[in-house]
This record gives C-alpha cells, sequence and structure tokens, in this order.
C-alpha cells in the first residue's frame, strides 16, 4: 500500500471511530426510575443526563412524580383514568408505565424516541424475573439484585443499538 | 376542556364543551390543575437531562428560564400547555390522540390578546366575560375539534 493510500485508509478508520463514539455519546435514555407503589424511588439509574442528580433530588423527584400522577387521573374529564402516559418537556420526554400492582416505571428519553412502551414493559418483565423472584428481596424496597442491574444493562444497551440501526 | 390562567394562578377562564366525569367543584377543580402545571413545571426543570446547572428541586424560576413542557398524555386525554412571558398560561384539555396543538394555543393567544387585552374595559386579572372571545374562541375550537 502506497503512503498515500494508508493514511486516507488511516483517516476513515478514525472518521468511522468518531462518527460511532458521537453516536454513543448521543444517549437516547438519559436515565430510568422505578418507584413502589407509595412513591419511594426504589431504582435509579443515570444514563449520561447533564448535571447528575444527588440522592435526595432523585428521591425528591421521584415522589413528586407519584403524587402527579395521582392527581392527573384526578382531573380526568373521562372516567377509568389510569395516570400520566407520557410528558413532553421542552428538552426530554418522559414515558411511565405502571404495573397493576401500582410500581411505576419510568424513563427519561430524547424528545421524540419511539418504542419505549416496549422497552418499559420489559424492564417490568425483567423486574418480576429477577426482583420478584429473588427470595432475598423484601418488597418495597430498594432494589439490589447483581442479576437485574445486568440483565437491564443489556437491554438498555440493545435498545441503544437498535437505534443506531434507524 | 380550556382553561385560562394568569401567572397569580387566578383562573381567568374556565370552558366547557364535553365533559362526562364531574370529581370536584370548580373552584377545587381549578386549583387542583394549576398545582398540577405548577408542579409538574418545577419537576421538569429539575429534571432537565441536558443542563448541568438547575437549582433546587422547586426553586422559584423566572418566566421562560428552565425546562417547561407542552404536553402530557394518560390514556383518557390529553392536555396542552403553553405559557407565555407575562405568566398566562393557556390548557386545552383534549381526546388523547390529538396531535400537536402547541399552534393553536398561540393562536388562541392571539384571540385573548385581540380580544381582551385590547379591550379598554378589562381589568388584568379578572375572569374573561368578553361575548366577543368567547364566540370566536368557540367557532376556532369547533373548527379544531
Amino acid at each position: 500500500m502506497t503512503e498515500s493510500g494508508l493514511r486516507s485508509h488511516r483517516g476513515d478508520a478514525w472518521l468511522q471511530v468518531a462518527f460511532r463514539q458521537r453516536l454513543f455519546s448521543m444517549a437516547a435514555i438519559y436515565s430510568l426510575y422505578i418507584i413502589n407503589k407509595s412513591g419511594g424511588l426504589i431504582y435509579y439509574k443515570d444514563y449520561g443526563s447533564a448535571g447528575r442528580m444527588d440522592t435526595n433530588d432523585s428521591l425528591r423527584v421521584a415522589s413528586l412524580w407519584h403524587s402527579m400522577h395521582a392527581i392527573s387521573q384526578q382531573l380526568s374529564p373521562v372516567e377509568h383514568c389510569s395516570g400520566i402516559e407520557l410528558l413532553q418537556a421542552d428538552t426530554f420526554d418522559l414515558h411511565c408505565y405502571q404495573s397493576l400492582t401500582g410500581t411505576k416505571f419510568f424513563v427519561v428519553c430524547e424528545p421524540g424516541t419511539q418504542h419505549m412502551e416496549g422497552l418499559l414493559k420489559f424492564i417490568y418483565e425483567l423486574y418480576t424475573d429477577y426482583v420478584l423472584k429473588n427470595p432475598f428481596y423484601e418488597m418495597e424496597m430498594p432494589i439490589r439484585c447483581e442479576l437485574f442491574d445486568i440483565n437491564l444493562s443489556q437491554a438498555v444497551q440493545k435498545d441503544r443499538v437498535a437505534l443506531l440501526g434507524r | 376542556m380550556m382553561y385560562v390562567f394568569d401567572r397569580n394562578g387566578v383562573c381567568l377562564l374556565y370552558r366547557e364543551w364535553n365533559r362526562p366525569l364531574r370529581t370536584l367543584n370548580a373552584q377545587q377543580d381549578h386549583k387542583l390543575m394549576f398545582g398540577l402545571l405548577f408542579s409538574l413545571k418545577s419537576l421538569t426543570a429539575k429534571m432537565d437531562p441536558t443542563s448541568a446547572e438547575k437549582g433546587n428541586l422547586g426553586v422559584p424560576q423566572l418566566l421562560g428560564h428552565g425546562c417547561s413542557f407542552h404536553s402530557f398524555r394518560t390514556n383518557t386525554y390529553k392536555l396542552s400547555f403553553m405559557e407565555t412571558p407575562s405568566g398566562i398560561k393557556i390548557i386545552l384539555v383534549t381526546h388523547p390522540r390529538t396531535g400537536d396543538l402547541r399552534e393553536s394555543l398561540k393562536y388562541i393567544y392571539n384571540l385573548y390578546f385581540e380580544y381582551v387585552v385590547k379591550n379598554p374595559l378589562y381589568n388584568p386579572g379578572s375572569p374573561i366575560r368578553s361575548e366577543l372571545f368567547n364566540t370566536t374562541l368557540d367557532q376556532y375550537v369547533r373548527g379544531i375539534a
């Protein structure tokens, strides 16, 4: 290979790496929260939002969301309202899924991110499999299960790769 | 349904076109709605994942500062929200499948401006009783519904 050829080849490779890094640093999902039926935060994971929240703030935000969810049901003009599913803010979207037992899962993602309902249901499945079936897990307490962590990060990663494929 | 609030939380206008379920009396309902919007705004300002400097949760913010929101959706309704720089909040509650209503809210704000603010007899901060505004609004909302 000639020298100029080599250089352009290297340039290409570098460009590819830079492109990939840019894509990966462009987080589609900013953070994930799981709150129990009384509004206590039992799981919080951050996937790269600017200015990470400390523990106290995340607890406050979680319980605030719990109350807002309940109030939105009271204000419904039609019966059988089950609370906010999607909140569209200026810089993010918040998707929320409430299970039948009252546990709420919500993700903060980029505006316009699709298929979040599917991801939330999948996270719920992971929760039932790796948290609820864990004999050492106490109900309504913070989640500290290694298998759940591993599978969750895989799921989120997969979701990101699927987003990259668009 | 539609609500208009001023920056002090006074309900300037409440109209309903179709509301099958009513759980609270009107005043309680307005208070609850304003409280919900106020808290949701402080929540979004705190949650904003794109800025590092956010201050504490619930810290008072200047109008137009901090991350706000424009709509939320439940399984039974969708609420679209707009806040103007003067602190007027316009809220539309619609069917959950309606699309983006930001343009409509702007249009309604224009109506408010033309028929209410420019009315020399209107006293800012008091409920809106402009006949012209109400009829034009009615026409417009029936047009987009």
